[in-house]
């Protein structure tokens, strides 16, 4: 690899069918599937194959890159956990590339960017049913909020991922019927509302709903 | 009424919204923010951010109003095609 020349992260001759394939499955596990008009679907990659050569990376063809990498890595395609809660109000990624698994006709989404206002509740596909088994617990990131995502007895409950003692990881926690204990110091919150036997150190937490398989999570467009 | 058109050379929905304007005979001013390099580029990301918000493309400028993406409908209105 020559030092000035940016980092191949993709085997050369890399085509849209490779690229297919591994975004397919992923953006399946977050609720989305390609939009239903194939060949915009192809335009789409067709750029991105484009941007790779020039770029060294599938960035979003609609979207600017700023010059950090922080930040730039949160338009490399697909980039739907970066804006779960922006797509999930309009059924679609940025550009339409990739839709909500339920929507039968893509094409009725394709050309608006309308960004929905922020303070609209908006339910947010955070994983399949099937990949958070019972007792376990999983940490998403909903646009600059962090929330624990826990199966108890087959039934799903959202919650403040950070401990109210020393931000322990919640998400990772070991669930105990209706509790999670704090992987750091052990302190136990009731995942059904929150609560804890330690004075004011309840967390929040938001409505789950199970639908088709998905588990959504309810929560207020942030600003961004 | 002048118009701009802030546009990547990679966006689908940009050569849409050319084409559209085209085939309406719209003269607009084309800038291809991709193809920009250096400070000169840099100008025109702050610029686009602050007459649209953000960083999607593409922008359209007519007069004071814009429009962001490939909005048949706004861009209609705003041009009174």
């Amino acid at each position: 690899m020559s030092e000035s020349g940016p980092r191949r992260r993709f085997s050369a001759g890399t085509t849209i069918e490779d690229l297919k394939e591994y975004m397919g499955p992923f953006a399946a596990t977050l609720g989305y599937k390609f939009n239903t008009d194939t060949e915009f679907v192809d335009e789409v990659l067709e750029s991105e194959i484009a941007i790779l050569e020039r770029d060294g990376d599938v960035y979003c063809p609609c979207r600017m890159r700023t010059g950090d990498p922080k930040e730039d890595l949160k338009i490399v395609c697909p980039c739907i956990p970066f804006y779960r809660d922006q797509f999930a109000a309009m059924d679609k990624c940025w550009c339409g590339l990739f839709i909500r698994t339920h929507v039968e006709d893509g094409s009725d989404l394709m050309g608006v960017i309308e960004e929905p206002e922020p303070g609209t509740l908006v339910d947010v596909p955070v994983a399949r049913a099937t990949d958070i088994p019972d007792g376990q617990g999983r940490h998403v990131r909903i646009g600059r909020v962090d929330i624990a995502v826990f199966n108890a007895g087959g039934a799903f409950y959202a919650l403040s991922n950070l401990c109210r003692h020393a931000y322990g990881p919640l998400a990772e926690g070991i669930v105990d019927g209706h509790h999670v204990m704090c992987p750091w110091h052990g302190w136990r919150y009731d995942v059904r509302d929150g609560s804890t036997d330690h004075p004011d150190a309840d967390v929040k937490t938001y409505p789950v709903v199970v639908r088709d398989g998905e588990v959504l999570v309810r929560i207020a467009l942030g600003r961004r | 009424m002048s118009v701009k058109l802030y546009a990547l050379s990679t966006c689908p929905y940009c050569r849409r919204t050319r084409e559209y304007l085209d085939d309406n005979d719209v003269s607009y001013d084309l800038v291809e923010v991709d193809l920009l390099e250096g400070q000169e580029r840099a100008d025109v990301i702050a610029e686009v951010k602050e007459v649209s918000g953000g960083t999607s493309f593409p922008v359209l400028v007519a007069g004071e109003e814009i429009v962001v993406g490939f909005n048949k409908k706004k861009i209609k209105e705003l041009l009174g095609l």
